[in-house]
Formats: structure tokens, sequence, C-alpha cells
């Protein structure tokens, strides 16, 4: 190529690639400082209003609070994936864990505004043929958390029976929410149990513990469709083997059991 | 002008003759299919889940993480606002990493423009003038009857016009390369912009949907603007020191501690006013809080404007009385 004609090729092409340029510049900048119509678009291809959910397997969504997150478990299983893992082992069947939604310090509360307001959370759910549940603890337990760990925690166990009306009233909430959104699926609920079984001062919580399983049983018996699974008799003779350092969450052993304990009531 | 004319021919012949935009092009060809091919693995490994669940779970994880007391502020705003960016996208069913050749080639520019988009830049402006003076064509370039502010305008104006080259050049190799994996579609996919961050919130009452075409052409011009200051200042400096590889190591020294303190450097307010932190003018049309509280738009184009003209401003008046000597 002769070099007239580089210059020609490269300088016109250049040049404008440099109008092109000014002008995305131009725009940007109004468009940022002095936002425009929104284009409207077509909504991709809609989707299935409930995606058929595959006859066989588990299609698993869990949600609930740091209990179904797995906190304390060093590994970061949790029980949901111990749970997962067992129950494809005992079913033969495939298992997929669609999401766990569950966010460290969740309320009934909270958990029912976000089923309520957010699309997608309820979107999520529809696809499950197994929930899992843990919620509740947070309610009952909250102001005891405040303190750093084993000892330092203080906590008004009169309080706890007054809150465990309240906190019953939202679980109540969020499961009537769930079966709304999904009725088919099966919901796990696993049972609260009293961490600080091992004081002796606060031994007594297990009875208001009882008291939120015995009611949770009643509610979940009543919406149908709904296993309880119990936990608070691991977290009492063998507590120091089943609670993490924090005192307050199950380490990777009790979410084994938890889990253990999930599968055996789902799978003969 | 006229006569300026014949004079960015002879620059433009000159830094087209020495091979230098190969070598850009060159670069982009190999990286690129090595990026493609990451996101590919990276579209394949995740196939089996639908995008919703996967974002859904993406925005469960960032609220579990703001729920850590050990996590510094800065970051915690960061990812607040990152949920809500992600919220937006589901509610309005909109995926916003879809995998076409246009979503790859806007996420390619996004993360190209802090240290990618200057590099090259730098191969080219870095011996404009300081590459003259290696070789000593500089003494028969300033002995022919032409003043010296036209020859340096020249230059400049060669470099613009190869800065855009650059800019224009990555923006089409990424799409040609990165269709062949996942195919050339994807210009009207709805694009989110608008995020108007207050303190820790984002106000999305200003957010607006535009395709993704034009989203990439805003892209580019900020790029565009960014490139052009990285360039003016090379040039300053290819005017300022002698040789080329000093000229090209001060420049990237200057860059790479702008996008280091960019990342650390939150609470060091004044470092607003350095030219490399504000480079990143992308992530105004993203929404992605900037690294120092404070900046805002008109701000970083202020900033980057006033480095450019005071550049400028130097080159001429050093290159204008300095003595040349090798």
């Amino acid at each position: 190529m002769s070099s007239r004609k580089v210059w020609l090729a490269v300088g016109l092409v250049s040049l404008a690639s440099t109008v092109l340029l000014l002008a995305g510049f131009g725009y940007a900048v109004r468009d940022l400082l002095a936002p425009g119509a929104s284009v409207s678009f077509r909504t991709e291809a809609p989707e299935p209003a409930a995606s058929p959910v595959p006859a066989e397997g588990y299609r698993i969504v869990a949600l609930g609070d740091s209990l179904t997150k797995g906190t304390g478990d060093a590994t970061g299983e949790g029980y949901v994936k111990q749970a997962a893992a067992l129950l494809e082992e005992a079913s033969g069947k495939q298992v997929e864990i669609i999401n766990n939604l569950a966010i460290g310090g969740m309320r009934a509360d909270q958990l029912s505004e976000r089923l309520n307001e957010d699309k997608s959370f309820a979107r999520a759910l529809t696809q499950a043929n197994l929930i899992l549940l843990s919620i509740g603890g947070n309610d009952l337990f909250q102001f005891a958390r405040t303190g750093t760990g084993s000892g330092a925690a203080v906590i008004d166990l009169e309080l706890a029976s007054k809150r465990l009306e309240e906190g019953l009233s939202r679980l109540s909430e969020v499961i009537e929410r769930i079966r709304e959104v999904n009725a088919d699926a099966k919901l796990v609920y696993i049972g609260l149990y009293n961490p600080f079984y091992d004081i002796p001062e606060l031994r007594s919580g297990s009875l208001a513990v009882q008291d939120w399983n015995r009611e949770a049983f009643r509610i979940l018996h009543e919406k149908g469709n709904a296993v309880l699974v119990p936990t608070s008799d691991l977290f009492e003779e063998t507590i120091a083997f089943h609670l993490s350092s924090d005192h307050f969450h199950p380490n990777h052993a009790g979410y084994g059991k938890i889990a253990e304990r999930l599968v055996q009531s789902l799978v003969p | 002008m006229l006569n300026l004319l014949p004079l960015i021919q002879n620059e433009t012949l000159k830094v087209w003759k020495k091979k230098r935009f190969y070598v850009i092009v060159l670069i982009l060809v190999v990286l690129i299919p090595v990026f493609t091919y990451a996101q590919m693995k990276m579209a394949q490994s995740s196939e089996d889940k639908d995008w919703r669940s996967k974002l859904l779970q993406q925005i469960t994880d960032y609220q579990n993480a703001l729920s850590s007391d050990r996590i510094p502020e800065e970051w915690k705003t960061q990812r607040r606002v990152m949920v809500q960016q992600l919220q937006y996208y589901l509610d309005h069913d909109v995926n916003p990493n879809s995998p076409n050749a246009v979503t790859f080639t806007r996420g390619f520019l996004d993360n190209s423009i802090t240290l990618f988009i200057p590099l090259m830049v730098l191969a080219v402006a870095s011996d404009l003038v300081s590459g003259e003076r290696t070789t000593g064509t500089i003494k028969m370039l300033l002995t022919r009857p032409v003043r010296r502010w036209k020859v340096l305008m020249s230059k400049a104006i060669t470099l613009m016009l190869y800065v855009s080259l650059i800019v224009v050049t990555t923006a089409v190799l990424s799409y040609l390369l990165s269709g062949i994996f996942f195919g050339y579609h994807g210009w009207n996919q709805p694009v989110f912009t608008g995020f108007q961050l207050q303190g820790s919130e984002v106000d999305s009452s200003q957010v607006h949907a535009v395709p993704q075409w034009l989203y990439i052409l805003m892209q580019s011009g900020l790029i565009w603007f960014s490139a052009m200051t990285v360039a003016l200042l090379a040039l300053m400096v290819s005017v300022l020191v002698r040789s080329t590889a000093a000229s090209i190591v001060t420049m990237m020294a200057a860059i790479i501690a702008g996008t280091i303190l960019a990342n650390m450097a939150s609470s060091w307010h004044s470092a607003k006013y350095l030219f490399a932190v504000n480079l990143e003018l992308t992530n105004y049309l993203e929404g992605t809080p900037p690294p120092i509280e404070g900046m805002t738009l008109p701000f970083s184009l202020f900033i980057l404007a006033a480095w450019s003209a005071v550049s400028l401003i130097v080159s001429f008046v050093v290159f204008t009385k300095q003595d040349m000597m090798n």
C-alpha cells in the first residue's frame, strides 16, 4: 500500500472514530446529568408461570435464619448441604439445591415481609418441591445474643415467654405465606433448641423452646403437608459436642445430626 | 489549519510505519480469545441453574456479608448498592449477564478502562517526542521551516486520532472475536443506567433502560475521554523526558498507583484530585460507587480536563522553548 493510501485510510477511519466517540461521550454526559426517557422494551419471552417440577428427585429451596445459612459450620456446609447429600444417598433420586435464601439474623416478621414484597423470592419458592425452613430463633433469643459468647449472655426468661406469643403469630404468617406461594411442596421446619442449656440458670429456657415447638407443630399441622424436625434433645446432654464456639450455632457435627434427622423424616 | 494537514499526515504515517498499531492489534487478537474462553467456561459451569436463581443467590450472599461486623463500612456501601441493582434487574426480569458478543464487549471495555486501554495508548504516545530524540530525527524535523508549536500540534492531533482508533478497534475486535463463541446478537438487549448514589442508598428514580448498543457507545465515549487524558499526559512526559523507556515507566507508574489508590484510599479525601483515581468514568454509567466519597461525573470530568489542559500547556511551553541537544 502506498503511503498516500495508508494516510487516507488511517486518517479517515480515525476521524470517523473520533466523531463517533465524541458523540458517544456527549450522549453519555447528557444522559447521566439529565436522564432521558426510558426506551421501552418488550419483555423477553414470558416465563411459564410455574416451571414444571420434575416428578423424580428433590428440588430444594432453603430459607430462614443463620441456622439454615450454616453459621458456625467451619466447612460451610450447614445442615442444608449435608441433608442434600444424605437425601441423595438414601433416596437414590437426584437432589438439587436451587437456592439457599437464608440470611443471618433474620426474624420471622422480616421473612414474611420479604415473602410478601419480593416477587423473586416467591418465584424461587415455586420451583421447589422441598422447602427447608428455620425461623424463630432470633425472635425468641435475639436479646440474648448481644453478649459475646458463653456466660456473658444474659437472658431474661420472662421476656422470652412474652416474645413467644408474638413470635408464634409471626411464624404462622410465614407458613401461611409459603403455602400460598407453593402449596404442593413438602415443608420441613427445623425445630428450635435451647443454646444455653449448659448454663444452669438458663436451662429453663428449654421450657419456652418446647412451648414454641409445640405451637409450631400445631401451626404446621393446620396448614398441612409439613414436617417438624425436632432438634432440642441434640443440644442437652451432648451440647458441648454439637455447638460451635460462638455458643449459639451448631458446629459441623451438630448440623450433621440435624441433617440426619431431616432425611429420616422424609425417606424410610 | 491547512498547512497543518501535511504535518499530521507525516506524523500519522510515522506512527504507522513504526508498526505500533500492529502490535496493539496483535495484543488484542491474542488476549480477547483468552478472555472469551474464560467467560465461556464460566457460562458453561453455571448453565444448569437458571439465572434468576443465581441472581437471587448472589443477592442473598451479599446480604449475608452485610450482616457481618468485620467488614469495612465503605465495602458494605458497595455491596448495598450492588444488591439494589441486582434486585432491580430481577424485578424487571432482565438478565444482566446473558452471554453474547455485545455483553462481552461491554464487560471487556468496562474492565479495560483503568489499565489496558491506557497501556495501549502509551505504546503510541510515549515516544512521540522522546523517540525522535533517541534517534536524533528531532533535529531534522525542527530544521524545517515550520514553527515548533505546529509540529507539536500535529503530534497532538495525530495522537488523538490514534486514541480514537485504539478505542474503536478494541470494541470492534472484542465484538468480532467473542461473537465466534457467543453469537453476534444482543444489540438491543436493555441495560439499566442512571443509578444515582445518595450516600449508601441508590436513588433508582432516574434509572432507565437503554439498548446495549447505545450503552456501548456511551461507554466508549467516556473511555475515549479518559484515554485522551492519559495520552496528553504521556505527551507531556515524552516532551520532558529524553528516553522513551523512562517516559513509559513514569506514566505506567502513575496509572498503576492510581488504581491501587482507588482501591485503598477511600478515607484520604484529597486523593480524588489525582488524575489516575478519576480514570474510571464508566463507573458512573454503571452506578458503581466511586472510590472516594464525593466524586461525581462532572467532578471527574473537570479533574481530567484540568490535568489535560495543564499538560498541554506544559508540553507547548517546554517544547517551543527547549534547546534540542542529544
